[in-house]
């Protein structure tokens, strides 16, 4: 398969064709496994958190609920 | 995916192939050329691009506004020293970036949503379109200050802005995007031009590496003033914007040295040019601060030419322009990958507007809905653009904290999780750089609510 038969305007063919880029092999051996849509497409698995990174959560949390009020206080004030 | 845009490869076992695979396969394969045949130069000229956007996206017109004003206020004592050593931090932070998209070949936003969850992932989504919209309306500003210098008004602004959006995500390529985008972010160094058209005194540039004099006035201000300057230089829309542009580049492990070189590169150019516009503005010192006042760059290009010369005030304004035509760029490219990877839609310049449209529809939407804030007449665009930071000020900590998280996970990672000695480095200056955000969003609160002067 060449890239202009995925590409749905010419453009792409052109710039493809004058390096020399056409055949599937020679696509896919450019990219790594993991780097097609396909690949990344795919969701990664939830982290497993131990309690250290639990309890930086949390404080992540309670800091964005305190700093937020503030904030957007501060930015709706000053825009009078 | 639409099965429009997929073809099943005929090699066994190969996953299919889509139009942006087949384009992302053929930059890759430039790259491998050049790697292959030792052009050393050519694969530098290939790989560099998200860091130097970043960066000198960073210097966009609010913060060479900031810069100057740094200048015109207190002149080059201690400021000429202290960015670089902000420089140095942000790349710290943004080589993190570039090497979870080398890696994870994902975006910051959908790599927080899937390992940690939709609550962070979300959050940090929606936290940073809502910001990320303020500064765009802040960069807008900038274009039209600049242009008020040669006497033009807010629709040629909007016009030329949102010219400059279409015109680059037409191209259907990344590649496309990210050249046109370096080519005018080339002009940045105009601020480096009306340092050398103000003919500083050398001498007095080189006696300010020793940080002194320290900036005066109440301790209140000075916390202000460090921790707006610290906290604009490693911003939310950069940590999103390096790692997803990466990620669409195609950089794979491979690739991380000649990304650190570009985002060293990028965090060099920026400081340099920042410094110019410090050293264009702290000419206005030693004339009183004439005609400045007020700031928010409204009267910084007209100064300048009273001072300096027609030329370096028209200079001064054209990078203005630069400045906020690059940020919007780059800001707008950045809420459009983090909205494509929430919402789990195909987020690259290397697909089609038909195969992306959530992608490319963010891209152009966020920069329209700024442009028409700036012509709603009697809008507080001064105080829209003086207070953008200070919206930033949640997310940054939170970017910060999740992005170290990111780069320790070795289920991603392996290899290239962080290493012990790069962990401690990163940890305080991901501290200091978070606490100096927090510590501004804070206190111009207790600011607000008076109970503490300003």
């Amino acid at each position: 398969m060449r890239p202009a038969e995925l590409d749905h305007g010419p453009g792409e063919a052109q710039v493809a064709d004058e390096h020399g880029i056409q055949a599937d092999d020679e696509l896919i051996m450019h990219l790594e496994p993991d780097q097609f849509v396909a690949a990344t497409a795919e969701p990664v698995p939830r982290a497993p958190l131990g309690p250290r990174a639990k309890a930086v959560l949390w404080s992540l949390r309670i800091f964005v609920v305190l700093v937020s009020v503030m904030v957007v206080y501060t930015f709706v004030d000053r825009l009078h | 995916m639409s099965t429009s845009e997929q073809a099943v490869s005929p090699l066994l076992g190969a996953p299919p192939l889509t139009r942006e695979d087949a384009v992302r396969s053929f930059d890759r394969s430039r790259v491998h050329h050049a790697r292959r045949h030792d052009r050393r130069w050519r694969l530098l000229w290939l790989l560099v691009g998200p860091g130097i956007l970043a960066m000198l996206g960073e210097n966009d017109g609010p913060s060479m506004i900031a810069y100057a004003s740094d200048g015109a206020q207190y002149g080059l004592g201690f400021f000429v020293p202290f960015i670089p050593v902000l420089f140095a931090m942000a790349f710290v932070c943004q080589e993190m970036s570039m090497r979870i998209g080398a890696v994870t070949h994902r975006g910051y936003g959908e790599l927080v949503l899937q390992r940690y969850g939709k609550l962070w992932g979300w959050f940090g989504a929606i936290d940073l379109t809502l910001t990320n919209v303020i500064t765009l309306v802040a960069e807008f500003v900038a274009i039209r200050v600049g242009l008020a210098y040669f006497h033009l008004g807010a629709g040629v602004a909007v016009l030329l802005g949102l010219t400059l959006v279409l015109f680059t995500v037409s191209g259907g390529r990344y590649w496309r995007w990210e050249r046109i985008v370096l080519g005018l972010a080339v002009f940045n160094g105009l601020f480096l031009a009306a340092a050398i058209l103000v003919k500083p005194d050398v001498g007095a540039v080189v006696g300010s590496l020793d940080f002194s004099p320290f900036p005066g006035g109440s301790f209140n201000t000075l916390l202000l003033l460090l921790a707006s300057t610290i906290g604009a230089t490693v911003t939310p829309w950069m940590i999103f914007f390096q790692q997803s542009a990466s990620a669409d580049k195609g950089m794979t492990p491979s690739d991380l040295r000649h990304g650190r070189y570009d985002t060293a590169v990028g965090a060099v150019l920026a400081a340099i040019f920042g410094i110019g516009a410090l050293i264009a503005g702290a000419t206005l010192l030693s004339h009183g601060g004439a005609g400045i006042e007020g700031f928010a760059g409204a009267g910084f290009p007209g100064a300048l030419a009273h001072v300096s010369g027609g030329a370096t005030g028209a200079v001064f304004a054209l990078g203005l322009i630069e400045a906020g035509a690059v940020a919007i760029l780059t800001i707008s490219a950045s809420i459009a990958y983090a909205a494509g990877e929430c919402v789990g839609a195909s987020h690259s310049f290397n697909n089609s507007p038909r195969n992306a449209g959530v992608f490319y529809a963010v891209n152009v939407g966020v920069a329209l809905l700024a442009a028409m804030v700036i012509l709603i007449p009697g809008a507080p665009l001064l105080s829209i653009a003086l207070n953008a930071n200070v919206l930033a000020t949640v997310l940054l900590p939170v970017s910060l904290v999740l992005m170290l998280m990111l780069a320790n996970d070795r289920g991603l990672m392996g290899a290239y999780a962080n290493k012990r000695s790069t962990n401690v480095i990163a940890v305080v200056i991901v501290a200091f750089v978070g606490l100096c955000g927090a510590a501004y969003g804070i206190d111009s609160f207790l600011q607000t609510i008076h109970v503490i002067g300003s």
